[in-house]
């Protein structure tokens, strides 16, 4: 069935949007949706007008509990209550911080004889030889090989990606770099423009400041998506490429 | 109210930069109507606060993956708390019940019937009429309009609608479709969306 059919999209956006689509069905429309941009597309233009109907939905005050619960949670025990979020990722954790740790440290080292010799490819403007104040990102692949060496100011805007090793993303997909903060839910950074060959780089544009992005960050990872991450989206999958972020300050 | 779009798209950036006064600002500022969009779907007001605050973690953590031009701020917190008070409803952990007790904090306790002004039906028309499109809807039938309504506001599934309007499920199926098709139609129309 070819679910990117105009019309069939539409009415499967809807009826997914609305939750009328239950089962089998829904799998497999969310199976499109991470592949398809049109799909994410269709389904966000439904939710705008759902939320029409929300309008006239009479409010109701919560009680002050559900804050002091929130607080608590979020705040009061937020190591512990953040700490099943990694389960997933437990054997690429271990791996990096195992027996490649030395590889990372490597990595970060590599990228500071790369930001001592090429200040260009972290967009630097000065050409004073004082190390600046970065952040760096090792990734590895599943196999523990350095794949890409990311850095990029701390008070900057442009992140800079250098390929290590070969990275194929499947046709029709983007590179999503994810951020992993210590404590809470990984994010979505940004995608990857398309990867160059081995030795070279890409430079990209970021949200915010590295520091603002990046200061509770101790991991980032890449996953292989149909489209960028949504707003408000979490982690779809894990990551193909993960691996350390560092302060070099 | 572009202002208090921009406030929200504000506090979520501030949020997503794990700035714990905004994130209670934004709190402040939608819990209440994001509260009665759950309590419509669960019928429960512990279950609703529940689903409120599982919402409001996420929003916490997720905040940073909210991006302006994609949805508006509302849309976006509006989908998160309605996907898991569906989500809630459909793992059976509501009860649906034609009163609620409703028990504040000095222990007081009340019983909210569910009068007419909380019926979907009700909820829609008057959603309609705020944004104008209420007689362009108008060429719904009762039935249409009722099959739009449960789906929406209280998160049925067709079966769920079929049985409470006593319809076989293909008519139930159709209703919806048809409801959906006219609320496209009358909100391009009026050009409140896209």
């Amino acid at each position: 069935m070819n679910y990117l059919h105009p019309p069939r999209l539409d009415r499967l956006a809807r009826e997914y949007a609305l939750g009328t689509l239950t089962g089998r069905a829904r799998r497999r429309f969310e199976r499109v949706l991470r592949q398809a941009p049109a799909a994410s597309q269709a389904v966000a233009a439904w939710q705008e007008r759902f939320s029409v109907l929300a309008a006239a939905v009479p409010p109701m005050q919560p009680r002050e509990a559900v804050w002091h619960g929130l607080e608590r949670r979020l705040f009061d025990s937020a190591a512990r209550a953040d700490e099943p979020a990694a389960r997933p990722l437990q054997w690429l954790w271990t791996l990096v911080s195992g027996r490649l740790w030395a590889g990372a440290l490597a990595g970060a080292l590599l990228a500071v004889v790369v930001l001592r010799t090429q200040p260009e490819w972290a967009g630097l403007e000065s050409a004073d030889r004082a190390l600046p104040e970065s952040y760096v990102g090792l990734l590895l692949d599943p196999a523990g090989q350095p794949a890409l060496l990311a850095n990029s100011r701390r008070h900057g805007r442009q992140l800079t990606v250098k390929v290590l090793q070969p990275v194929t993303v499947p046709a029709g997909q983007v590179a999503q770099l994810w951020a992993f903060p210590a404590r809470g839910a990984p994010f979505p950074v940004a995608p990857l423009p398309p990867l160059p060959g081995r030795g070279a780089s890409v430079t990209l544009t970021l949200p915010d400041t590295s520091e603002k992005l990046f200061a509770n960050v101790p991991r980032l990872g890449v996953t292989f998506e149909a489209t960028p991450a949504n707003p408000g989206e979490t982690l779809r999958r894990d990551p193909v490429l993960a691996g350390h972020c560092v302060k070099l300050w | 109210m572009p202002d208090a779009v921009d406030d929200l798209v504000s506090l979520l950036a501030r949020v997503a930069l794990r700035d714990r006064p905004a994130f209670e600002r934004l709190y402040r500022a939608t819990c209440a109507h994001l509260l009665g969009v759950a309590f419509r779907i669960l019928n429960n007001r512990d279950r609703a606060e529940e689903v409120l605050q599982e919402a409001f973690m996420n929003v916490w953590h997720s905040a940073g993956g909210y991006k302006p031009g994609v949805a508006a701020p509302m849309t976006w917190l509006i989908n998160i708390v309605r996907n898991k008070a569906i989500d809630a409803l459909r793992s059976g952990r509501a009860e649906r019940a034609s009163t609620v007790s409703l028990h504040d904090d000095e222990g007081e306790g009340m019983d909210v019937p569910d009068d007419e002004a909380l019926q979907p039906q009700r909820l829609l028309a008057d959603s309609l009429l705020r944004v104008k499109i209420d007689r362009c809807m108008d060429e719904l039938n009762a039935a249409q309009r009722q099959a739009l309504a449960l789906a929406y506001y209280r998160g049925m599934v067709h079966t769920e609608i079929a049985e409470a309007l006593h319809a076989p499920l293909g008519t139930a199926k159709a209703w919806v479709r048809r409801g959906l098709d006219k609320l496209k139609d009358c909100l391009q129309a009026a050009g409140v969306a896209a």
